[in-house]
């Protein structure tokens, strides 16, 4: 399948888009209350785009080295930032940072923020801090290897870590506690907790996924890929996971009772040349917005054929793609600095 | 987007590393280094492109025992690409003890490494003083030898003339294909130690070996290494399979094979470059018309029977 020379001139984001240039890599995005866009940058500023003035854009130099993630802080005005120089910030669309930790000497590059406990957690090399909405520091967990990708359970009650060698499972509220472990051979680089709370997938170094149904520590290997597993992100009621790292956006089925065990996962979206490099599913529907290496951007559903482009090859590498939390706005990044969104609700679907 | 340069400096605890490092850093020679350390604070200069590693060596999962890299470097070098025209290459520090192969693998391995980044050469600063007695009680000082493509052989002013030469021939006899500099408190012109692009062979395949005399032979280090050579043109399938059956039996023991070959049927060269296990092959830039095609191959490894290889060499000329 491919897109006809019609639909390759006429992206979203080219018709009821717009665009910006930041002048360096896009680390992250996500969408703010009142519509503002914030991205973080490889050059350690953070940038608020839109919102009451659609054009306004505010730089903020938040990070001394670059910024390596990014998520909207507790209360959806301020976002959440980890940098290479040790820092872990908390900034607000008029500029003003906080900072809620700072360990020099370390990266801080997974982090996550749980709405449902009010907590926000990093990990600084080896060890996670979590840290209360009022920047308290309320628990410390040590891990033997650095820490590669973190995920708070849907009730932010356990905190789940991706490391080599496997994951660990710890509880927020518990202070002295040895967690669960989860142990598969090899390198796991990020790590993402299923909606409904029962699976755990992780991304490894050689090219697969790895699983762990929470329940009974079951193993599931999830493996095909050509390239690393950069992204991961589920779909409304966490029916499906769907993956970067191939050509097709991969989409395992979560929703029988064993998860993907035995199951062939679903293949959407052919049509770019290229690895696709980053997903963000729709909070509402099933769809997945997926960015490619080559700067193409498309919205694919499940069951239906046809991909929509959203943003043309250029631009390099998408790097950070995000919704609004109502699933009417898009953003999305590149590695050169390209950022560009869209307002799905100007748009109708083909029918 | 262009590969970036990455050097990897290795050299036994005390040989000198920390003072090129600095030298690196504070001259003014108009590029910017990214440098990966061991141990902040070691060298003591603070600036933001300096970042402290764990040294985190990995197994990979792909049933290969020896096949380790270090998986805080993969980490690193992907951080780095977000800072991207904010440095101009990147300068990683090993610790005294390490074994350099887990660093030189990461650089095959890991294929977003291998298209963000170009391992440019691996540097080892050998103290001319010590280095004869850390050979002999030292399994990583011999191997930090046998990987470098440059040796700064340093503190030369504290050995005599005739012990610098043993040294050297020491050295060479471990290492047939580096590129030697003798140096007094690591002082040495910097272009001959960063952008070298020592990985791409041809230059050093083509500078160097000097072909061991018979004497070289006495120390007998439990590494060593062999160089063959033919005029006449390999068969490439023959050649391939040898190479692919000879690194998976015997790749533990060789550290490093590097070649530039002359395939029959092909204008272009075939240049070979090995660590362990880890092999990539591809055909480069033509041979001139004026020019000899020879084959060179170098295998520098332990336990290696010189004769038996070149019998097999042999073999794969068509």
């Amino acid at each position: 399948m491919s897109f006809s020379a019609e639909q390759r001139e006429t992206s979203l984001l080219d018709r009821i888009g717009t665009r910006r240039m930041l002048d360096a890599y896009v680390v992250g995005v996500a969408f703010l209350e009142g519509g503002v866009l914030a991205a973080a940058l490889g050059d350690g500023r953070v940038a608020f785009v839109g919102g009451a003035s659609a054009d306004a854009s505010r730089f903020v130099s938040v990070h001394d080295g670059a910024c390596l993630s990014l998520a909207a802080d507790l209360g959806g005005e301020r976002v959440l930032t980890g940098g290479d120089d040790g820092l872990l910030a908390s900034t607000d669309t008029a500029g003003e940072t906080t900072a809620v930790a700072n360990v020099a000497g370390r990266w801080v590059e997974p982090i996550a923020v749980s709405v449902a406990s009010g907590l926000r957690a990093a990990a600084f090399g080896k060890t996670v801090r979590l840290f209360t909405r009022d920047d308290s520091a309320v628990g410390t967990f040590d891990h033997p290897n650095t820490v590669g990708g973190l995920a708070f359970d849907p009730k932010g009650r356990r905190l789940a870590t991706a490391h080599y060698g496997g994951a660990s499972l710890w509880w927020t509220k518990a202070g002295g506690q040895q967690p669960k472990r989860l142990a598969w051979s090899g390198s796991h680089l990020s790590l993402t907790w299923s909606p409904d709370g029962k699976y755990i997938v992780t991304a490894m170094q050689q090219n697969e996924l790895h699983g762990w149904r929470v329940a009974d520590g079951a193993d599931m290997r999830m493996s095909g890929y050509p390239a690393k597993v950069r992204s991961m992100t589920w779909l409304p009621r966490g029916r499906y996971l769907a993956t970067s790292g191939a050509e097709p956006v991969v989409c395992w089925p979560f929703h029988g009772k064993d998860g993907p065990m035995g199951k062939a996962p679903l293949d959407l979206g052919w049509g770019f040349a290229g690895v696709v490099t980053v997903v963000a599913a729709h909070p509402r529907h099933d769809v997945v917005a997926a960015g490619y290496e080559d700067g193409a951007t498309i919205l694919v559903q499940i069951d239906r054929a046809h991909p929509v482009l959203v943003k043309q090859p250029g631009e390099g590498a998408v790097t950070a793609l995000a919704w609004s939390a109502d699933g009417q706005h898009l953003a999305l990044g590149t590695e050169s600095g390209f950022v560009g969104r869209v307002r799905l609700s100007d748009w109708r679907a083909p029918t | 987007m262009n590969q970036i340069p990455v050097t990897v400096l290795t050299g036994y605890l005390g040989a000198g590393k920390t003072t090129l490092l600095n030298r690196i850093l504070t001259e003014q020679h108009g590029k910017k280094y990214a440098v990966v350390v061991n141990e902040f604070g070691e060298i003591g200069i603070d600036n933001d492109l300096v970042v402290n590693a764990d040294e985190e060596v990995f197994e990979m999962n792909n049933g290969c025992i020896c096949c380790t890299v270090r998986g805080d470097l993969i980490r690193i070098l992907g951080g780095l690409m977000k800072r991207q025209g904010s440095f101009d290459g990147i300068l990683i520090e090993t610790t005294g003890l390490a074994d350099p192969a887990p660093v030189a693998q990461t650089f095959f391995v890991d294929e977003e490494v291998r298209r963000r980044t170009s391992l440019d050469s691996i540097v080892t600063v050998v103290d001319a003083r010590h280095v004869v007695q850390r050979l002999g009680d030292s399994h990583e000082a011999l191997e930090q030898i046998a990987f470098a493509d440059v040796v700064l052989l340093n503190k030369t002013d504290l050995v005599t003339a005739e012990e610098l030469t043993q040294v050297e021939k020491r050295i060479r006899s471990i290492n047939a294909t580096a590129i030697i500099h003798h140096t007094l408190r690591c002082e040495v012109d910097l272009d001959a130690v960063l952008g070298r692009r020592a990985f791409d062979l041809e230059r050093i395949l083509a500078i160097e070996p000097n072909f061991l005399s018979e004497d070289d032979h006495q120390h007998d280090d439990a590494v060593k290494s062999v160089c063959l050579r033919t005029d006449r043109p390999l068969d490439g399938a023959r050649l391939t399979e040898w190479l692919q059956s000879l690194l998976a039996k015997r790749g533990q023991d060789l550290l490093r094979t590097k070649g530039i070959l002359s395939i029959a049927g092909q204008d272009k060269q075939f240049v070979v470059q090995a660590v362990h296990m880890l092999m990539e092959g591809n055909f480069t830039k033509s041979w001139s018309p004026k020019e000899n095609r020879e084959s060179r191959l170098v295998f520098i490894g332990r336990n290696i029977d010189e004769s038996e290889l070149r019998r097999q060499f042999d073999a794969c000329i068509a």
